[in-house]
């Protein structure tokens, strides 16, 4: 019976092995990047308050391995996400063309009671290699399929040179906090379970 | 139900009156070899209720000892108790998974047996007793309170109303653990939670440290909470969204989640099973040079340990003839067997530290039968089945079928992975 109720937000952040997404995550929560790659093992989170309009809120980022998809935490690991972000790397085909399968990775996994509406931000990372030239995902082609799948919000980013980081997470926020809000009230049945409970625990009753 | 229980003839009575009052009842499951982390739970648990976080995580390769206290008179009673204990279980180096009173406790433990504590992970817990000091008028009446009154006064702490499904069983479940609690085990607990001690200085960095608290409620009051956040800057924040009270029960997949990831962090790594055999008889004749593991063993001076040690060894061999360790046939669920083996409790008399009368036990192969997720079976234990637990628990322990030990230092559910 808070008076204010603390809000936190779990976010998770999907895609291929190798196209950055643990080192957005350490952008923008440790504003620092290493060029050394070394891959996630299982999962981790790092979390981070964020003002969020004028709401304060605690954002806990999960980062998974993309070698493996993430049987082994099991459900656990995508239970009560607000927000799912999909990245790809924009250099390498592959990793943009498996986002579909990411994307139903996680409503599989998380099965949100919404699937429809449920939100997710992609990013299209490392736009810094190379000054561009090596791209091989045109915006144009990663916005077409960002509205194919409902209006999805599309960021282009570095963490190498911290571009758009920051946008893109607090975009990522503010669609998990409306997310957040929307799923949080438990409406229970008519039956009261309450009046089991006392008579159950009261000491005569054995 | 004390009555019911006192009104058994014969061995059970012998059997529950032989673990006593004084004794730590408790789970050891897993790999030996593996630095544990060890349960503690709040005012209203027992051991039994970490049953979820011991199937999922001995079926991954870690060691976890889920350990209730005996009855004690004071927080020193209760650290010095806990060190016999795992000097009983040969475990050196912990690390220390505590909730609410179980949390405070893990930290005093932490405080004042400096470099036994590895790491900590604190869940809806507290720095300070005194608020539940001047919460409680009638605290130096505990010891001569009548049990029911001390009953009602730990479930009025628990949250009434009307709750989502996996929270009701989760309370549930702790309820009828509390039944199973002696007069003066409640009232030693409620000592614990009330007499005023602050906890000091740690001897961990905040590194070491992971703050997994349910952000929805929980029995201890917000500021308490917000106090071990601002203590530990550096720790963890592995906040749950909901969970209630129990969420190793309500939530039993994502405490399991934190639990291991909080475990890598400290650099505990699971170990599957290879070659089981030799496992226990390595660890016990404390060779430093076993290699098996990350060498927490290794590190440890033997400082006057040894010898309790070595007295473990030779019972161990023998730990075939422990009637307490009852194989049930597979057809139970696994959730009912940890239920089951609960009432069955192994004990360490804390007097008898020297000469352990039960063993610690290991893993069994029961494992296999566990579910590899452990979501699979939250929630499966409905009131009819508690009751049917309890009836079963009247039971004498069933000695005929055994469990080698030996056979079992894997853990189940990988073993189950690999066998062919």
């Amino acid at each position: 019976m808070s008076a204010r109720k603390r809000t936190l937000l779990k976010v998770i952040i999907l895609g291929d092995s190798g196209v950055g997404k643990t080192s957005l995550m350490n952008q923008y929560v440790n504003k620092k990047f290493t060029a050394q790659y070394k891959a996630t093992i299982g999962a981790d989170f790092l979390t981070k308050e964020v003002q969020v309009d004028d709401r304060l809120v605690t954002m806990q980022i999960w980062d998974t391995a993309g070698q493996e998809r993430f049987q082994s935490l099991g459900v656990a690991f995508y239970r009560g996400a607000d927000c799912c972000v999909l990245v790809y790397d924009v250099n390498v085909m592959r990793s943009f063309d498996n986002l579909e399968n990411w994307r139903e990775e996680f409503l599989i996994q998380a099965s949100p009671h919404d699937p429809e509406n449920f939100p997710f931000v992609v990013l299209g990372n490392k736009v810094d290699v190379d000054g561009g030239n090596s791209r091989v995902v045109s915006e144009k082609k990663a916005k077409a399929w960002c509205t194919a799948h409902g209006n999805i919000p599309y960021f282009e980013t570095s963490a190498k040179e911290d571009y758009n980081v920051d946008a893109a997470f607090q975009c990522i926020a503010k669609n998990a906090l409306k997310n957040e809000t929307e799923e949080e009230i438990y409406l229970p049945d008519t039956i009261d379970v309450a009046q089991n409970r006392p008579t159950k625990s009261s000491a005569c009753e054995c | 139900m004390r009555q019911t229980m006192a009104s058994l003839p014969g061995d059970y009575v012998h059997f529950k009156g032989q673990i006593g009052t004084s004794q730590w009842r408790y789970y050891d499951y897993g790999p030996k070899t593996v630095t544990p982390v060890v349960c503690l739970c709040g005012i209203a648990g027992t051991a039994d209720v970490f049953y979820k976080q011991i199937l999922s995580l001995s079926a991954k390769g870690y060691r976890v000892i889920a350990a209730d206290a005996p009855a004690v008179r004071s927080h020193q009673e209760w650290v010095s108790s806990f060190e016999k204990f795992l000097d009983t279980l040969g475990a050196h180096h912990v690390h220390l998974y505590g909730t609410s009173l179980g949390g405070f406790l893990a930290q005093l433990f932490a405080q004042y047996r400096v470099r036994r504590v590895k790491s900590l992970l604190l869940s809806n817990t507290f720095l300070d007793t005194r608020a539940f000091h001047e919460g409680i008028k009638w605290a130096s009446f505990i010891s001569w309170t009548p049990e029911f009154v001390l009953k009602r006064y730990i479930l009025s702490g628990i949250r009434d109303g009307p709750q989502e499904p996996l929270i009701a069983d989760s309370i549930d479940f702790v309820v009828s653990q509390l039944e199973t609690l002696t007069r003066d085990e409640l009232a030693s607990r409620l000592i614990l939670n009330t007499t005023p001690t602050a906890v000091g200085q740690l001897p961990i960095p905040d590194s070491a440290i992971t703050i997994m608290d349910t952000n929805d409620y929980c029995a201890v009051p917000q500021v308490l909470k917000d106090q071990v956040s601002a203590r530990y800057l550096g720790a963890r924040r592995a906040h749950l969204k909901t969970g209630g009270d129990f969420p190793f029960l309500s939530r039993a997949g994502e405490v399991t989640l934190h639990l291991q990831l909080h475990l890598m962090r400290a650099g505990v790594e699971g170990q599957m099973p290879t070659v089981g055999k030799q496992l226990i008889v390595k660890d016990l004749n404390v060779s430093l040079g076993t290699k098996d593991n990350n060498g927490p063993l290794e590190e440890v001076p033997l400082r006057g340990r040894g010898g309790s040690l070595r007295r473990l060894a030779d019972p161990s061999t023998g730990s075939d003839e422990n009637p307490l360790f009852r194989s049930t046939s597979g057809q139970l669920d696994s959730s009912r067997v940890a239920s089951l083996e609960g009432r069955r409790r192994a004990s360490v008399s804390e007097r008898e530290v020297e000469r352990p009368q039960i063993l610690p036990r290991s893993w069994s192969n029961n494992v296999e039968s566990a579910p590899q997720d452990p979501e699979a079976f939250a929630g499966g234990f409905s009131d009819e089945e508690i009751c049917e637990l309890q009836s079963s628990n009247q039971r004498p322990p069933d000695s005929t079928a055994q469990i080698k030990s030996n056979n079992l230092l894997g853990t189940g559910a990988a073993g189950s992975l690999n066998e062919e």
